[in-house]
């Protein structure tokens, strides 16, 4: 079991000065725009993953006019209290500590408290091109699997490579095809090796996205989702034999992992293209809620889960249904903003079980 | 920094651009020559010109050498029939402090990375390939660093020897001696145990 009993936050997005304590599991934070409720989100998100989820730049999430930025969570894992600090120095330096012992790597850190983030601008998830449905599978394998993420480090890397050599072949007149056969071969390995490991996990997680999704529609809708490979049809090795002129053509390479996709049909039509903002939405939480339900078995606890204005767009049946899946089904603490106090509270109630709300 | 003299402005801007100094260190070591005889520093400066000026690459092998021929490959003592491929003079350097080897060398010039620009046109790849259909060379040993552009420039020397009788061998990877394998990464730790050894070779070998 995973909980956060106290954050205090100092000089962070609009914060100065601020201590906040969570007693119970289901925590509700209301107030007006601009107060800072997704800032109060990202500081935890930011203890999780030692970044933030909005912004690259640390730099930006100090406060304006302030150097530095500090931020101090008790959390409770397995029963056991722990402290842990992430300091953004005057100098640029970030540190993060457990209990006062400083981290050598942020690597070692990820993993220990997991954590899920559902954003009004996740729908990019849904409707976004490939890279943004790639991103989210390769964060969420490599969360499982550090030599997945090893496999993916080496693809790109030798991606990049053979990319470089197609332009260079295009820009020289000269083709030295020996040369594409070796950074082929490089290639193999890595890529029939992510390609397995995402298509074994993606047939237990397919499924269990689709189940939820219909869960919170509470209606038939006929979606599917697959997979969607160059390496589904063929061999990786031919793929790049047969697809060689293109890429020569084209100067970069044509087929391969690095084009994936999860494909997400309404009916017979791409879901993306004709789906409402309620459905897409739905189907959001669907993704992220499977991803909490992997994390979970393979923690053996629930992660936290950070819901951040989920409820805009949604009909009244699915706000319904999506909460007594993340908040009686579920485990693991929960926060939810809102900038609707009574909707929260009403909503919250109607579940019958205990919740505390934190007004900004 | 504001200076009195462009001459002495002048000399601190070279040494700067050696790598690893900065502006402070280089007028150290300028001001340190300003105190020392007029001969000395002129013999300083003569030593590096000639260094720059009168030294040659090794026709065979490529290492720096003050003859057409460096001293290695002259050296009728060492085995000429095993070649070891190195990137750089730097590695030639490291292996013969372990007065292990007792071969040849070659050294590249580089490793094979199209992102850098450098094709294998750029580096001593074809007079390699000569060198060993001359020479009849039993063995290539590969030293050249663990990472993906080392791994590609190994397989396409390998590709293009093939065909040819030598025998093509690369330097193991793996736990560093007088390691701790607490410490190691998971990825060398797996590379080990994936290219283990036989324990009679182990200790035989040490």
């Amino acid at each position: 079991m995973l909980s956060i009993s106290a954050i205090s936050i100092f000089q962070f997005k609009n914060y100065s000065v601020r201590s906040f304590s969570f007693s119970e599991r289901i925590v509700g934070i209301c107030g007006k725009n601009g107060m800072g409720k997704t800032n109060l989100l990202d500081a935890i998100h930011y203890l999780c993953f030692t970044k933030s989820y909005f912004t690259r730049l640390d730099a930006n999430n100090v406060q304006q006019g302030k150097n530095g930025f500090r931020l101090e969570g008790n959390f409770v894992l397995q029963d056991r209290p722990e402290k842990a600090v992430c300091v953004l120095r005057e100098t640029g330096r970030k540190e993060l500590s457990i209990n006062e012992q400083v981290y050598e790597k942020f690597s070692q850190h990820i993993g220990r408290y997991p954590c899920v983030i559902i954003a009004p601008d996740d729908a990019e998830l849904i409707t976004g091109d490939s890279k943004e449905r790639r991103t989210f599978l390769d964060s969420l394998l490599s969360q499982l699997d550090p030599d997945y993420l090893q496999q993916l480090i080496l693809y790109k890397k030798v991606i990049e490579q053979r990319n470089s050599l197609l332009k260079l072949f295009a820009e020289t007149g000269t083709k030295d095809l020996s040369l594409l056969d070796v950074l082929d071969e490089q290639l193999v390995k890595p890529g029939e090796l992510i390609f397995n490991k995402r298509k074994e996990f993606l047939v237990s997680f397919l499924p269990i996205a689709k189940h939820l999704y219909q869960e919170i529609a509470q209606q038939p809708e006929d979606i599917s989702l697959f997979y969607e490979s160059d390496l589904l049809q063929a061999s990786f090795t031919e793929l790049l034999k047969a697809s060689r002129q293109k890429d020569c053509l084209a100067q970069r390479s044509t087929a391969g992992v690095h084009r994936d996709d999860l494909e997400i049909n309404f009916g017979k039509q791409l879901f993306k293209n004709i789906a409402s903002q309620g459905q897409r939405k739905s189907l959001l939480f669907a993704l992220k809620l499977a991803e909490m339900e992997v994390i979970r078995k393979e923690k053996h606890f629930a992660p936290l889960l950070l819901l951040d204005d989920v409820f805009e767009k949604l009909d009244e049946e699915r706000i319904s249904n999506l909460l007594r899946k993340v908040c009686v089904e579920n485990d693991g603490q929960v926060f939810i903003t809102d900038t609707n106090e009574e909707r929260l509270t009403d909503h919250l109630e109607a579940l019958s079980v205990n919740y505390q709300l934190v007004s900004l | 920094m504001q200076f009195s003299s462009a001459l002495l402005e002048n000399a601190v801007n070279e040494f700067a651009k050696l790598p690893g100094i900065g502006k402070k260190t280089a007028l150290r070591l300028v001001l340190h020559l300003l105190k020392q005889d007029t001969g000395e520093v002129t013999h300083f400066s003569d030593i590096i010109a000639k260094m720059r000026s009168e030294i040659k690459f090794c026709q065979r092998c490529f290492n720096v050498a003050d003859g057409d021929i460096c001293s290695i490959c002259a050296n009728s003592m060492r085995k000429q029939e095993i070649i070891c491929v190195v990137e750089t003079i730097r590695d030639v350097i490291a292996i013969e402090s372990t007065q292990q080897f007792n071969g040849t060398y070659h050294v590249l010039g580089g490793v094979i990375s199209p992102l850098d620009g450098i094709g294998p046109d750029q580096l001593n790849i074809e007079s390699l390939a000569n060198r060993i259909k001359k020479e009849q060379t039993q063995e290539l040993i590969f030293a050249l660093n663990p990472n993906i552009q080392g791994d590609t420039t190994i397989y396409y020397i390998q590709k293009k020897l093939q065909g040819l009788s030598c025998r093509i061998t690369t330097i193991a990877r793996g736990i560093a001696f007088g390691g701790e394998l607490e410490y190691a990464d998971e990825m060398t730790l797996a590379r080990s145990l994936q290219n283990r050894l036989p324990v009679e070779s182990y200790v035989n070998s040490r």
